[in-house]
């Protein structure tokens, strides 16, 4: 690191940051594209069915169908971009930023694998810092910046569906926020503290020496609400109602095509990631390995991303298992289910932290 | 009249919505990993232009005229298929003939053009039970498409060798005896 | 940095302020709440970023938009404000911001910020706020909790008349 960054004439910090940059991003962004061929080889596989596999490098190297997302890339690339004669142009082309954005950042604030010391320079492996102050706040505030893209694809459309699913969006964010941040609040009080890094480091050694010393084993219910939650949050499908194929068409991206449609999906793919890596570090350990002491950095890097990779998988894998709720269902869900459970997750936790002092 | 449709009472555990919800995780994973573990010949999908499904018994796919031995058309133009065609598909010429050194030469007619347009076909089979002689019959090939529609016209040559490839014959585009007919054999 | 943020707070608040169309003019106080955010983070107080982020962009715009959305209403309102009305807003708003200027000037912080030297602010984070909120203001938290109860009821009384 030292050497390449006395090439680029940089210091090792920054040199470090942009390496951090691209890490990240570019494989958050590969990983969601990869996703879309998981989520439709492993639908298929659900259902019976074998899927995209006939998508090949130059007509000759097939892997498994996994050049499919390349092709559907290049596929939207070349599509005509159509906007709607009654949208609101301007709005219309700033929606998929808006929700790819969010999407992107929400992941800035995950340790991705244990710090590191090389040639007195510690290095962290997360874009942002540990003791930066925003700390777990972060991801929730950019989750609720989310569902702008949503809304804003909905309203510039101009189009009766899509209002229909922005609103749904809408509605839903708000009554599942306060569950899941009431469910991370418990985690706070757990770990004395809301950085990432002290809740992974909160989260090592053993639980009565048979168990990983991991959050969901202290708190299944704070799990089972930050779960749910996250799949209202991503607009996934037992809660996908700004999307509602078989009700609302496409809902909140009906008038979209070629790339801004790609981009709307892509951020979708991008926020389950993100998701799924919040989910591995807030009640899985984030980089810690079970039962290992002190991993080494390349071990908790895996550790990591298998955690990360199946929480992915797990949002494909309930997608496929779950139909759709209904509107109403969903609400009574979040105000009546999740604020109450997780209120209940957050009272008893504290009753017993004031109990162990 | 109405039915009563009864409720049913969930248990507790099932009103969890949890339970229920990794059960019905539990199936789809357990038909994840049968289809996962299957071999690709033995999965339901069949994956069509490498693999190609056995038609079953009785399936009525493309024509063909059938032909002897010695590869002279068994049809004798009798119309009889022209005129049982529902469709109207079946467009006939006939001619007269005879070489008594062929099987074929017992019979005087034969058709000069024998079409059938697969486009207006229903492939009912109505010619096959027509035909006296056996000579058309519809057989297992369903892949009939072209790229305009005067190649789905299908000629008499064309309905004598449509399953050559599937039972490794040759293919003939030649009656093996012309036609004469018979006042010029000389006697 | 600050200029940016204060651009983006300013020409937000100004969007909201002269256009037109509802939805528009929401997004634009998104965008100005997103600038205020980005000042506090300048500020030192990444807490009161994040929390003005996830309450006021988070839930109380999308709330906002949420209900402009199923109003929908497109008409504009119609008529000029008397001049009476505008004459009066312009020296409201004239006298506010010389008050809130005055009151900056006189704030003790920026007097230290004017000695060379003076120790800058640690950066803000959630312990000091929860200690804040329930050991040095416990009693206008405990009020404020009761009064926000007190708006709830109330809120629901009105809304369903046969309980």
């Amino acid at each position: 690191m030292d050497k390449l960054a006395s090439l680029l004439h940089t210091s090792p910090a920054i040199a470090w940051m942009v390496a951090k940059l691209v890490i990240v991003f570019a494989g958050v962004f590969s990983l969601a594209a990869v996703w879309t061929w998981v989520e439709r080889r492993g639908s298929a596989m659900i259902q019976d069915r074998i899927g995209p596999n006939r998508a090949a490098l130059f007509g000759k190297i097939k892997i498994i169908g996994l050049a499919q997302p390349l092709a559907d890339g290049i596929k939207f690339f070349f599509k005509e971009d159509l906007v709607p004669h009654d949208a609101n142009k301007g709005l219309f082309w700033l929606a998929p930023f808006l929700a790819l954005v969010p999407a992107l950042m929400g992941f800035a604030v995950i340790p991705f694998g244990r710090s590191f010391v090389s040639g007195g320079q510690e290095y962290h492996l997360a874009l942002l810092d540990p003791g930066n102050g925003m700390g777990l706040l972060y991801p929730l505030a950019i989750g609720g910046m989310a569902v702008y893209g949503v809304l804003v694809a909905a309203w510039s459309s101009n189009n009766k569906w899509s209002i229909l699913g922005g609103m749904r969006s809408s509605a839903a964010m708000v009554s599942y926020e306060i569950g899941m941040s009431l469910a991370v609040v418990a985690l706070f009080m757990r770990a004395g503290g809301y950085d990432p890094s002290e809740i992974i480091t909160a989260q090592g050694g053993t639980l009565w020496k048979v168990l990983p010393n991991w959050n969901i084993f202290h708190q299944p219910l704070g799990f089972i609400v930050f779960f749910t939650c996250m799949f209202a949050e991503t607009n996934r499908l037992p809660f996908d109602f700004a999307e509602g194929e078989s009700e609302i068409v496409a809902g909140f991206n009906t008038e979209y095509g070629s790339m801004k449609f790609s981009l709307l999906a892509l951020s979708e793919y991008c926020h389950l990631m993100t998701a799924s890596a919040l989910m591995a570090t807030l009640y899985f350990g984030g980089w810690q390995v079970p039962f290992v002491q002190d991993p080494s950095v390349m071990l908790s890097v895996l550790s990591f991303l298998v955690k990360m990779l199946f929480f992915a998988w797990v949002f494909v894998w309930i997608r496929w298992t779950l139909p759709r709720f209904r509107y109403d269902q969903l609400m009574h869900l979040g105000w009546k289910a999740m604020l109450p459970m997780s209120m209940v997750n957050l009272v008893f936790h504290a009753w017993r932290m004031s109990q162990g002092h | 009249m109405g039915v009563v449709v009864k409720k049913v009472e969930l248990s507790w555990l099932d009103r969890t919505y949890v339970w229920p919800v990794m059960k019905g995780m539990g199936i789809t994973f357990q038909h994840f990993l049968k289809q996962l573990f299957t071999p690709t010949a033995k999965r339901y999908t069949i994956q069509y232009p490498d693999m190609k499904k056995e038609m079953p018994e009785g399936y009525r796919g493309l024509h063909e005229l059938k032909r002897f031995e010695d590869g002279a058309i068994k049809c004798v133009a009798c119309f009889m298929c022209q005129e049982a065609c529902p469709a109207r598909c079946i467009s006939i010429e006939a001619e007269e003939f005879s070489d008594l050194n062929i099987t074929q030469g017992f019979e005087e007619k034969r058709p000069a053009k024998f079409s059938i347009d697969m486009l207006r076909c229903i492939y009912c089979g109505m010619c096959e039970e027509a035909c006296p002689k056996d000579a058309i019959w519809l057989r297992k090939d369903y892949e009939v498409a072209a790229y305009d529609r005067l190649s789905l016209l299908y000629g008499k040559w064309d309905l004598m060798n449509t399953y050559t490839a599937t039972d490794g014959k040759e293919r003939i585009a030649q009656d093996p005896t012309p036609s004469v007919p018979r006042r010029t054999i000389a006697l | 940095m600050f200029i940016t943020f204060a651009l983006i707070t300013l020409l937000g608040a100004l969007g909201m302020l002269l256009q037109k169309n509802v939805v528009v003019a929401g997004l634009c106080m998104v965008a100005a709440f997103f600038g205020v955010a980005g000042l506090f983070v300048l500020l030192a107080n990444p807490v009161a970023a994040a929390l003005q982020i996830i309450v006021y962009t988070g839930a109380i715009m999308v709330l906002v938009l949420f209900v402009i959305m199923m109003l929908n209403s497109h008409e504009e309102e119609a008529g000029a404000a008397r001049p009476v009305q505008r004459w009066l807003s312009l020296a409201l708003i004239a006298v506010l911001a010389f008050a809130a200027v005055k009151l900056v000037l006189a704030s003790a912080g920026l007097n230290a910020l004017a000695v060379k030297g003076a120790e800058m602010p640690q950066a803000m984070t959630l312990q000091k706020v929860g200690t804040t909120l329930f050991a040095d203001h416990l009693l206008g938290f405990e009020v404020a909790g009761l009064v926000l109860l007190a708006a709830m009821i109330g809120a629901v009384a009105l809304t369903k008349r046969n309980l």
